[in-house]
């Protein structure tokens, strides 16, 4: 099998093999093996949540950084949306992209015309896939959908995300001018660990190859030695609807549909995923759904908290007159959508169907042996997922505390 | 169609439980996606079921889902205790609904319960019998 690359990591020396993250991971891909915690990376969607929970600092993200700068005669930064809401509400997206330059960038993209594009074409496309079409702006939903909720495919919308349209268009002008391809170094500055994870996946596309994601929480000291608190209103082109990105249910205003909900928050995520499944949101047009609380200003990987984030985001477009008149992309607009089909990566028991009911008849045996109270101290986070697991042959049923100590069901 | 039950599955649905409501059907999806069923396949089920749990929730007194899953199909037996559908033919129009106001402006209710299930299914069977039950039984074909 593939080995599969993840952001979200540990650091075995500093796991102490407490059930925090087993507990609270909500694909539960975590287990204890030998006093230390495991990621299953097949199961793994990126979200964060175990890296938020771990007291020991186990749990970490892995990132690039900007050390290979140098290597690339163009370098061009995209900043987050979400970059501009960290500095106060102050502190203009002009003078954070200043700031940026003085980092060593010879341009930093503006990632509010790719969100005004986007937003243009979202428009139609939402049209265009089962309905209710689902928003693919989070890498750690479509993870979710993929591994999890594969008859939703059908309605992730095709349209690709600010971030890798921005990498397109970058990629395009440089290439345009004669650079050669792997001369444009492209930088995203990332607000959650699934963006660098996700980047990763895009590699092998050159058109829209991003070289490198770095947490903003990385790179927000050195830029605050060159952010200046100017508060004059400078004539500055960023769009005020592109700004609308950063927070939960500012893409459905960026698009202006009404018939729409927008879901924030891992867990509220999979309940709303569920009622999708049933058929019962079938009349809503569109949904934004996003991992982190409040959105992308929730991303772990930001400073501000992500309330604070979303005031000073609206303070800041309350400043600002300007939106991006999308016309005309009609000769690029082919280029901006995504026509792979998605895979359905869920984890099926076996690739025979007569050996998989007999897993579970299996599971279900093992299940009715369990005390069903969920300790976690056999490793795995549920009962129901420790009988998953001896039925693969993942874990043996004395590591259960209750059974290894001869404990017998009541058959009452 | 001879083909053994290779596996049943049954889950007690209870009246009125509007939290709960739904956990069978989202427990069945589990299964079907570990089974390795095709997704688009998965959706009918899922539909189907749901709508069925939804119906024993908001009209019966109470009763269960059974799934029982044959190689080549899966066959849902939604089944509970009264009281009953007086006029099938009645129930089975679009738009007809006894639900009450608080389930409608829930959501529920809108009398697509029924005939939502019938086209999600390859096969579907109602029998009812006033003060006593009502059963549905859904059947669809894996491929």
């Amino acid at each position: 099998m593939k080995q599969l690359f993840h952001s979200v990591s540990l650091i075995s020396e500093k796991c102490i093999g407490c059930t925090k993250c087993l507990m609270n991971c909500p694909v539960e891909a975590i287990r204890v093996k030998n006093g230390k915690a495991v990621i299953y990376n097949e199961k793994c969607i990126d979200c964060g949540e175990c890296i938020k929970i771990c007291p020991y600092g186990a749990h970490v993200a892995v990132k690039d950084s900007l050390d290979d700068l140098s290597k690339y005669k163009k370098k061009v930064v995209i900043p987050s949306v979400t970059l501009y809401s960290q500095f106060g509400s102050k502190v203009l997206p002009c003078d954070v992209n200043e700031a940026l330059l003085k980092l060593g960038f010879d341009e930093v993209f503006d990632i509010t015309f790719a969100c005004d594009i986007a937003a243009e074409i979202l428009k139609k496309d939402i049209e265009n896939v089962v309905k209710p079409a689902i928003s693919t702006l989070c890498p750690t939903v479509i993870r979710l959908i993929e591994t999890a909720y594969p008859s939703l495919i059908s309605h992730l919308v095709k349209i690709l995300t600010p971030i890798e349209i921005s990498a397109f268009l970058i990629r395009e002008k440089y290439q345009k001018q004669g650079l050669k391809n792997e001369d444009i170094g492209v930088f995203f500055l990332t607000p959650c660990p699934s963006w660098v994870t996700k980047i990763k996946e895009l590699s092998n596309n050159e058109n829209i190859k991003i070289n490198g994601a770095i947490p903003i929480s990385d790179i927000y000291s050195k830029m605050l030695k060159y952010i200046k608190h100017r508060d004059t209103n400078v004539n500055y082109y960023i769009s005020k609807t592109g700004l609308l990105w950063s927070y939960s249910g500012g893409q459905c205003k960026a698009i202006d549909v009404e018939n729409s909900i927008s879901v924030d928050g891992i867990k509220n995520v999979i309940k709303v995923l569920n009622d999708v499944e049933t058929g019962r949101l079938d009349d809503i047009d569109y949904i934004e759904v996003l991992a982190c609380s409040n959105g992308c200003v929730g991303g772990l990987l930001l400073v501000e908290n992500p309330y604070n984030a979303e005031r000073i985001t609206k303070m800041i477009i309350n400043k600002i007159d300007f939106t991006y008149k999308v016309f005309d992309f009609n000769n690029i607009k082919n280029k901006l959508i995504n026509n792979k089909d998605r895979e359905d990566k869920t984890l099926k028991l076996s690739s025979d169907f007569k050996s998989a009911v007999e897993m579970i008849k299996n599971m279900n045996n093992i299940i009715n042996m369990l005390p069903g109270t969920d300790c976690g101290l056999c490793g795995s986070p549920s009962c129901k997922a420790f009988a998953e697991d001896v039925a693969k042959g993942l874990a043996c049923i004395e590591d259960c505390k209750f059974i290894s100590n001869g404990g017998k069901k009541d058959e009452s | 169609m001879l083909m053994e039950e290779l596996l049943s599955v049954k889950y007690d649905v209870i009246s009125g439980d509007f939290i709960r409501g739904g956990e069978a059907s989202s427990n069945l999806k589990k299964l079907l996606n570990q089974l390795g069923i095709r997704s688009d396949v998965v959706k009918r089920i899922c539909v189907a079921c749901y709508e069925a749990e939804m119906n024993i929730v908001i009209h019966s007194v109470g009763g269960y889902i059974q799934a029982k899953i044959y190689n080549d199909r899966i066959e849902i037996i939604a089944y509970d205790n009264g009281p009953g559908i007086p006029d099938i033919e009645l129930a089975m129009q679009e738009g007809y609904s006894t639900a009450s106001e608080i389930a409608r402006e829930m959501g529920f209710g809108g009398g697509m319960g029924l005939p939502n299930i019938k086209r999600s299914s390859d096969e579907f069977y109602i029998t009812s019998e006033v003060g006593k039950y009502t059963k549905l039984k859904i059947i669809i074909y894996f491929d």
